[in-house]
């Protein structure tokens, strides 16, 4: 074999490689192009509602599932805005969230005072300081575990409540904070805002406390 | 002759007639004696039977899985619809999803006893490294087929399982959110999550599955079953005759002669 040979084959075998190989690659992994190396999402970055701040009680977490769009192969959003389309059923993702005014955890795991403000529940549409208090005052979390993401539950013994995780027994306070079991800390919570209107929105990501790897959790 | 004497012979002529016309054109036969015919070690044959009951797992839930298709759906809101058919209203449907499913369990505890009795009897040493290698390869495509087979329940404990077990490999240094991104489809679970369980379980692992079990069967072949290079009753006897010899030498000893082993015994003899 000659040099020149040898040079074409080289050449002439690499365009033919990267012809066989590139597009049934780049087929498979175009969720992970375009969600690692462009950025884009599944879900619309939007805020969706939640629910009104007036229903969640004291002392308990109230549970609303936000029901997130998916562009996924079969709802994609083309599909579903177009009002003549057949509606399918996984067009949106429910995740439940679970919302519990901040409250003093005493000694001894008791709960303290809660710091639900006074005019929640008198209707009318709040001020911006208003606003500011709520938000401050609330705890918007994931039903998915720290741990490896089971939904959570709120479960009540002897008068006092925790999140309990079936999967692996994780437990949590109703601030979400880790109380027990294999989680390496406590629940997430989502990004999330208060409006005049009185109702709690999120967007589809969780507001990681700085220091913490950005990237986790994975499975939302 | 009786009249059933007269039938078996008939019946034994007329199979050798259709043996032999198919030898001649296909070597069938000699093929099958080749296949079919494997000198195993006598002591502990049964041991060496695990490796069978895996492949016979394996081609169940080849058979079983194939059956399955005619009725699953693999998408998101036809899934556990599906299943509950196969569930409740095809007939002899639990028999064989149940097949399918306790077959894949019964299928791992397999692959772990073959493992065990290759490490332990040293069967991976050479010359059949290679077949350890390519055996590894082969659990891992089963555990993975298992994982992603488990999903297409799509019902709660199938979700869950699933969604943990993506948690776990997403931890992996470097590349877990990518992998996940990968299995999910997107950064959610959705209808393309399920899509891609269903092409890896059905499709591109099996595919994979199977021309490894044939280099697996290959490499066998060619080396054999370990322990049957060596029959036991022969290694047996030159134990006995080496154990008579040492008994021999130390009643010499005992005798006042000087140890000098055999060599040195029979020159002395020839001296004399
Ligand atoms: C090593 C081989 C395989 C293993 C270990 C395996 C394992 C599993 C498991 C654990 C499930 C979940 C069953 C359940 O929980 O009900 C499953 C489901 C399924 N498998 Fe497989 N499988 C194998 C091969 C195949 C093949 C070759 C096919 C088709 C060609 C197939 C088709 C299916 C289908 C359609 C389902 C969904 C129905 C159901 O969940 O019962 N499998 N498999
Ligand atoms: S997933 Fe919640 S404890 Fe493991």
């Amino acid at each position: 074999m000659t040099r020149g040979d040898f040079l074409g084959f080289g050449v002439l075998g690499a365009i033919f490689g990267a012809i066989v190989t590139i597009p049934p690659v780049a087929f498979v992994l175009s969720p992970v192009i375009k969600t690692d190396a462009l950025g884009q999402s599944d879900v619309p970055d939007d805020w969706f509602e939640v629910g009104p701040i007036s229903e969640i009680p004291e002392g308990e977490p109230k549970n609303f599932v936000v029901e997130f769009p998916v562009n996924q192969i079969y709802s994609e959003e083309e599909i579903i805005n177009n009002p003549e389309a057949v509606k399918t059923e996984g067009e949106v993702i429910p995740n439940a969230v679970w919302v519990s005014w901040k409250t003093e955890i005493l000694e001894g795991g008791k709960l303290g005072k809660t710091q639900r403000p006074a005019f929640v529940g008198e209707g009318g549409s709040l001020s911006q300081e208003q606003i500011q208090e709520v938000t401050a005052s609330l705890n918007v979390m994931s039903s998915s575990c720290a741990h490896l993401g089971c939904p959570v539950r709120w479960l009540v013994r002897e008068g006092e409540g925790l999140f309990l995780c079936p999967c692996h027994g994780g437990l949590y306070g109703i601030n979400g904070e880790y109380q027990g079991g294999p989680p390496p800390r406590g629940l997430y919570n989502y990004t999330f805002e208060v409006r005049e209107n009185g109702m709690i929105y999120v967007k589809h990501e969780f507001d990681i406390e700085p220091g913490l790897n950005k990237q986790q959790p994975y499975v939302v | 002759m009786g009249m059933i004497g007269r039938v078996r012979s008939q019946a034994v002529d007329a199979s050798k007639l259709v043996t032999d016309w198919m030898e001649h054109r296909t070597g069938i036969v000699t093929m099958m004696e080749h296949f079919l015919f494997e000198p195993v070690p006598k002591r502990g044959a049964w041991i060496y039977t695990l490796g069978s009951l895996t492949l016979g797992l394996i081609s169940l839930q080849f058979l079983t899985g194939i059956l399955l298709l005619f009725y699953y759906v693999p998408t998101t809101d036809h899934a556990w619809n599906s299943i509950y058919y196969i569930m409740n209203e095809a007939y002899f449907g639990t028999l064989i999803r149940g097949i399918h499913y306790w077959s894949a369990n019964f299928l791992l505890a397999a692959i772990g006893l073959h493992m065990a009795q290759v490490f332990f009897s040293g069967g991976y040493k050479a010359p059949r490294e290679l077949n350890w290698v390519v055996g590894v390869i082969l659990l891992l495509l089963v555990v993975v087929i298992a994982f992603t087979g488990y999903a297409l329940r799509w019902d709660q404990d199938g979700f869950w399982a699933t969604v943990v077990g993506m948690k776990i490999g997403s931890y992996s240094p470097f590349v877990g959110g990518q992998t996940i991104r990968f299995l999910m489809g997107g950064d959610t679970i959705g209808p393309a999550t399920l899509s891609r369980f269903f092409a890896i379980h059905v499709w591109l692992l099996p595919a994979a599955l199977a021309p490894f079990i044939g280099i697996h069967l290959y490499l066998l072949r060619r080396h054999g079953v370990f322990g049957s290079e060596f029959e036991y009753t022969e290694r047996l006897a030159k134990l006995h005759e080496r154990q008579r010899l040492e008994r021999f030498e130390r009643y010499e000893e005992e005798d006042g002669e000087p140890n000098t082993g055999r060599r040195d015994r029979a020159d002395r003899d020839g001296s004399e």
